[in-house]
């Protein structure tokens, strides 16, 4: 394999070089006249050939408020805004993610997705944290997510971010590799009625209903129902998978305004769905969430935000599995400005999950019921050495849980603002994937004698990261890139109990690996009317077993990832009331799953007569009649082109 | 489940890839460097030098009727009512600008009485207490009336700009413009939220 590390530093140097290049002329176009305001004078000139929807987009400063926090600030972040997701004409919340050029997103079925960042994908991913409103979409089954039952309205969601790299001082356990944060609109942004609705080839049907409305002066709420059909993928042979599905959601969300200091906002969905499966009865799938957030401000300084929900799910896979989960979790986090150069934040968590699992004969979860809890505590100091210069963030995340105990998870962070167009950043953390379910309690076949027989020693997974990124904008074009080399220690590996019999099996922390790589994305407005985004993601795992791990996989369990991806977007607004976009992406082989390299096509044409109606066209992996994204060959699916219509009305 | 389905895979990799990460940060510090050196502009854009532009644009999103130009050589005014908070954005963003072969002209005002020739009006927040008798007093007059201040729109003004999430968005009270006998385009009305005072 020694092309890999003399083709990958070459390969590294090169692109990096060839955005130094790509940026020369940005830098060259600057008018004498920045003589006399040198910061503004050129962006005033660049602010013009903005577009409204543009300058809605930009962010803003104001001398009061800081942009952002250094937390988000100093790391990989990506952030998909509202335009950006309706000129996708993505459908799903994870069809929307392939707009993060940093996540890795494989369609596997028509139902299931592998989604992670920096690696270790897989339909079971556990080192991703995904959060829609501060609510975890975590299943502590497999600390990972069930993408099927995380159908957020999109016309609901006002942007999110996604960042690649640990987030587990702020975030949590889960965020070793990645978190993506859904941020949905507030009800005063979603007033009156929405209709949509649509069909194709793929997406059956779909429709969505919303209102918005007032309560008195200082409430405001939204009810919205949805539902759609979606069609089965191909087997390789071409047949039908017959994994179509439907699923009903509803649900609410009311801000109140109590006072000026004073927000409170419950919000909650419910859900209901049926998936096909090939060869036993229907999957069915359940759940709902309820949950009140409150927001109050002390002062100028400081701020307190407290929430708390209780999310239900239920899921049948006959022949498989059932499971029941009920999570109880509440939140506190207080945020303090200290002086001129301390900005503190503080916070406090407790989470309770009841899982019952339904087990099969050919496998267990031992014991089918357990409850576990979590308590989580963090404190993170974000020091102006040079306010709005050089900052540097120290912190760290305090975590106990039943299987481990206490868990420390800190890191540290460094946002220097080279020239008012450019930020360099870096930043050590320390984060854990603690032992879900999976790990510990996994037997099969349901009966002894076991093959496998559970993880009883199965400690966490650690991972200490190093990552180097630059954030450039000037005018029209945004750059950013984002570098990082990962240890991980202890990954999960599947121990022989008296080798060198190959059975019974344990689940361990025999193996160590390494990720390293860097993602780059650079948005650039031609006129002002059409963007070019391009992201390219270069990306290296390896694992290797311990001294004494009878575990020779080498991570083929672990990680399924292409060694690089690229994505190119363009979105053109073109007379007569019609946008055109386009998106291509070509992603790498799957190595270890022998998926071959593909490259796929998404476009739509959006028409929209009016301010208050909308109508597009939208094409979904355009190039071939069906490609493979994931999975080994014997259960592989093939992703078929899709094309669907919709109509959106709002009055 | 993909655990159970392990496989094997080829040999190692190990050795000199921390020398691939060395080289790959290693060329980005590059790029900084070559970054550094340059001088730039800001990266997120001063709040009232993207509000300033916002006024600009709303010269080309609103028609106004033609009593409001003394004649076609009348150059289109945007006045500041109150405390300037654009710091000489607004008078940098519509240097030698035209719209509809119109040149643009920035008045500064103390109080409501002094606004004769006025276009688009930008009222400061300081106005504060005596917004509602600003309004009053421009009530039904081709003015387009904007604001940072909150319940802006609700109160009879006509566009607000909302900073959320440091973001800028726009209230625009239909009502009020129309009542004033000015046209929004449906490109300003297709990117704002449409307010509607209460009581009506």
């Amino acid at each position: 394999m020694a092309d890999v590390r003399t083709v990958a530093a070459p390969t590294a140097m090169l692109f990096t070089l060839g955005l130094v290049c790509f940026t020369e002329p940005g830098f060259a176009q600057q008018p004498d006249t920045s003589a006399q305001r040198p910061d503004s004078t050129l962006s005033a000139e660049a602010l013009k050939k903005l577009s409204i929807e543009q300058l809605m987009n930009l962010q803003v400063t104001s001398v009061s408020k800081r942009p952002e926090r250094l937390s988000q600030t100093a790391s990989a972040i990506q952030v998909i805004t509202r335009d950006d997701m309706r000129r996708s004409g993505a459908s799903s919340l994870p069809e929307v993610l392939r707009l993060a050029t940093n996540l890795q997103v494989a369609q596997v079925d028509a139902r299931q997705w592998a989604i992670s960042a920096r690696g270790f994908n897989s339909t079971t991913a556990n080192k991703l944290l995904v959060l829609i409103d501060g609510r975890t979409a975590y299943t502590p089954l497999f600390s990972g997510v069930f993408w099927d039952v995380q159908e957020v309205p999109l016309t609901d969601v006002d942007r999110i971010e996604v960042i690649s790299g640990p987030g587990a001082t702020l975030w949590g356990a889960n965020a070793v590799n990645g978190v993506i944060n859904v941020i949905t609109q507030g009800a005063k942004q979603t007033q009156g009625l929405l209709l949509s609705g649509g069909g194709g080839t793929e997406q059956r049907a779909f429709g969505t209903v919303r209102y918005g409305g007032a309560l008195g002066s200082s409430v405001r709420y939204r009810i919205y129902g949805r539902g759609f059909g979606r069609e089965a993928t191909a087997l390789p042979s071409g047949q039908d998978a017959a994994d179509d599905w439907h699923l009903g959601q509803g649900g609410f969300r009311m801000d109140w305004d109590a006072s000026n200091v004073n927000r409170v906002t419950l919000q909650g969905d419910l859900y209901d769905g049926r998936i096909a499966q090939r060869s036993a009865g229907d999957i069915t799938v359940g759940g709902g969430n309820v949950m009140a957030k409150w927001s109050y401000t002390i002062s100028d300084r400081s701020s307190l935000a407290a929430q708390l929900y209780y999310d239900r799910t239920h899921r049948h896979i006959p022949g498989t599995f059932g499971e029941d989960l009920d999570t109880y979790d509440v939140d506190l986090q207080h945020r303090a400005r200290l002086g001129v150069r301390h900005d503190v934040v503080w916070g406090l968590g407790y989470r309770l999950s009841n899982d019952r699992v339904a087990n099969s004969s050919a496998l267990a979860f031992l014991p089918p019921q357990v409850a576990r809890q979590w308590f989580t505590g963090f404190v993170q100091d974000e020091i102006a050495l040079v306010p709005n210069r050089l900052h540097v963030a120290l912190g760290s995340k305090i975590e106990h849980n039943d299987y481990t105990g206490f868990e420390i998870q800190p890191s540290g962070r460094v946002n220097w603002g080279l020239s008012p167009s450019g930020t360099l950043w870096a930043a050590v953390s320390r984060a854990l994937r603690t032992p879900s379910r999976i790990d510990r309690e996994l037997f099969a076949p349901a009966q002894p004698p076991y093959f496998l027989a559970g993880g009883p020693g199965f400690h966490s997974e650690a991972e200490l990261a190093y990552e180097l990124g630059y954030r450039h904008q000037q005018g029209s074009l945004a750059l950013s890139v984002a570098t990082f080399y990962s240890r991980y220690y202890g990954l999960r590996s599947l121990e022989q109990v008296n080798p060198p019999a190959a059975s019974p099996l344990v689940i361990g922390n025999g193996q160590d690996g390494e990720s390293f790589g860097a993602e780059v994305t650079a948005e650039y407005w031609l006129t002002n009317r059409w963007r070019m985004r391009a992201g390219y993601t270069e990306l290296r795992v390896h694992v290797w077993p311990k001294p004494g791990s009878t575990d020779t996989s080498r991570g083929a369990a672990e990680s399924h990832t292409p060694d690089r991806q690229f994505f190119l977007q363009s979105s053109v607004a073109l007379p007569a009331h019609l946008g055109f976009d386009a998106g291509f992406r070509a992603i790498d082989d799957i190595t270890n799953q022998q998926v071959p390299a593909y490259a796929e096509l998404n476009a739509k044409l959006a028409w929209q007569p009016s301010s208050k109606l909308d109508l597009s066209l939208v094409g979904q992996n355009l190039l071939h009649r069906r490609h493979a994204e994931f999975g080994a060959p014997a259960a592989r699916r093939d992703i078929e082109r899709g094309v669907y219509g919709a109509v959106e009305w709002r009055f | 489940m993909a655990l159970l389905s392990a496989s094997f895979a080829p040999a190692d990799r190990r050795r000199g890839v921390r020398r691939v990460a060395e080289a790959a940060i290693l060329a980005s510090a590059l790029l900084l460097v070559r970054g550094a050196g340059l001088a730039g502009q800001t990266v997120q854009a001063p709040e009232y030098q993207v509000k300033a532009v916002f006024l600009f644009n709303f010269a080309q999103f609103v028609d106004w009727p033609a009593a409001a130009f003394a004649d076609s050589a009348t150059p289109l005014v945007i006045g500041v009512l109150g405390d300037d908070p654009f710091e000489g954005f607004l008078d940098q963003t519509i240097r030698r600008e035209q719209v509809r072969g119109r040149g643009f002209q920035v008045q500064r005002y103390h109080n409501v009485g002094e606004i004769k020739t006025c276009h688009i009006l930008f009222i400061s927040r300081a106005t504060g207490a005596r917004l509602d008798e600003v309004l009053a007093n421009l009530r039904n007059r081709p003015i387009l009336t904007v604001s940072d201040d909150a319940g802006f729109a609700e109160r009879g003004g006509m566009i607000r700009f909302v900073t959320d999430q440091h973001r800028i968005r726009l209230q625009i009270n239909l009502g009020a413009a129309q009542a004033a006998s000015l046209t929004v385009s449906s490109k300003l009305l297709r990117v704002a939220d449409i307010v509607t005072p209460r009581g009506r």
